[in-house]
């Protein structure tokens, strides 16, 4: 079944982009047609992982109704192996963008949410596009919280520190319960998750804490700071158990165990 | 004149148009209903301003019994109140009288075609 899957966080920093860009690539691996949208207009990072060139229309372009979906797609099929399809589409990274993102009005993110939502059938029914990742801004934007209210699912990424708990704990409770979202947590940057015992104890606890199912449990792994945010790191060392934990979480999504 | 214009019609015709007229007057009354049975909160948000977009912020302020009608047309963008209780699981008049509820309020737009009623977000509108 075809999705829209948005990453979101409550803080900046947890991961978000890491694991939307890997995850779509996961999928593109498993033969998969996939694309991940940049929606961090404040902050793009995307186009500088991907290295894109000469890049005709942003996403930005896309929601200001100048242009349609498919102009903004960058197919990058051939950075992943297999038969899997995979496409980008890149928020401006020019501080100008920024600030006209920056300044826009509720009429206008109104229209914005109807960009997004028509993707489902431009790219989702029409293009046969199997997934779409909406890679989004931490907190509550504007724009990630269209995000959230376009996807069918919503892969909701933190980490261990104290105020990205608390503020999860709160965002869970008064955004995503109010949409009544289907909702994934990923607990990332975990430190000494190594036995199974301890991943079980704490997959319970995040369960009683925010009242969601868990995605995955991903470990910190000095290798991903070492790589610098300069590649698709699953594609760059496929053995890596950072590797096998995407790989895993990609198969859940595909299999619909993400309820 | 009118009268023998009227009579002059098939009777099929005007028990539609009587029909017709029930159904709006049918809707009317549900607004009415659950308008009093939520109290204060649907009174507070009927109070709209004129230019009310149905943005996430505004979704998120609603009361929960009207963002869950107002979720599902933001997908479907046009719908009727039968389409809408498919996805909601509640009853049309439900929807109805909620649909019609986010008309008054600006957040929607309602247009009739036939026997039908359509409710979209109006997303083309400048301003």
């Amino acid at each position: 079944m075809s999705k829209i899957i948005a990453l979101h966080s409550y803080k900046g920093g947890t991961g978000k982009t890491l694991l939307s860009l890997n995850l779509a690539a996961a999928l593109a691996k498993l033969g998969k047609k996939v694309c991940v949208f940049d929606l961090d207009f404040r902050a793009p990072s995307l186009f500088s992982i991907l290295k894109a060139e000469n890049v005709e229309y942003w996403l930005n372009d896309y929601l200001n109704n100048s242009c349609d979906a498919e102009k903004v797609l960058i197919d990058l099929s051939s950075k992943v192996p297999g038969n899997g399809k995979f496409f980008a589409g890149l928020a401006n990274p020019a501080t100008e963008a920024i600030r006209d993102m920056s300044a826009k009005d509720r009429k206008w993110e109104m229209r914005a949410l109807g960009r997004l939502l028509a993707l489902r059938e431009t790219l989702l029914e029409d293009q046969k596009f199997d997934y779409l990742f909406l890679d989004t801004s931490p907190g509550l934007q504007y724009s990630s919280i269209n995000a959230i209210v376009a996807a069918d699912f919503v892969v909701v990424v933190t980490t261990g520190d104290r105020s990205d708990v608390d503020g999860t704990k709160r965002m869970l409770q008064e955004l995503y319960n109010l949409f009544e979202k289907k909702t994934g947590l990923v607990l990332n940057k975990v430190l000494d998750s190594s036995a199974t015992a301890k991943k079980a104890e704490m997959s319970n606890k995040i369960k009683t804490v925010y009242h969601v199912p868990m995605l995955a449990i991903v470990p910190c792994f000095c290798e991903i700071l070492r790589a610098e945010g300069n590649s698709i790191f699953i594609e760059d060392k496929p053995d890596h158990p950072f590797t096998k934990i995407i790989t895993e979480m990609a198969k859940k999504i595909e299999n619909n165990e993400v309820n | 004149m009118i009268k023998d214009e009227i009579l002059a019609k098939k009777p099929i015709t005007i028990l539609e148009k009587i029909e017709e007229s029930l159904e709006r007057l049918n809707e009317k009354m549900e607004v009415i209903i659950e308008i009093q049975k939520n109290g204060n909160d649907s009174q507070r948000s009927v109070a709209a301003l004129p230019d009310a977009s149905l943005d996430v912020m505004t979704l998120l302020s609603m009361p929960d019994h009207l963002r869950k009608t107002a979720m599902a047309i933001c997908r479907c963008g046009r719908a009727t109140a039968e389409e809408i209780a498919g996805q909601t699981s509640r009853a049309r008049a439900v929807e109805s009288a909620y649909l019609n509820q986010l008309v008054i309020m600006g957040y929607l737009k309602k247009e009739r075609k036939g026997r039908k009623a359509y409710f979209y977000v109006d997303r083309e509108t400048q301003g």
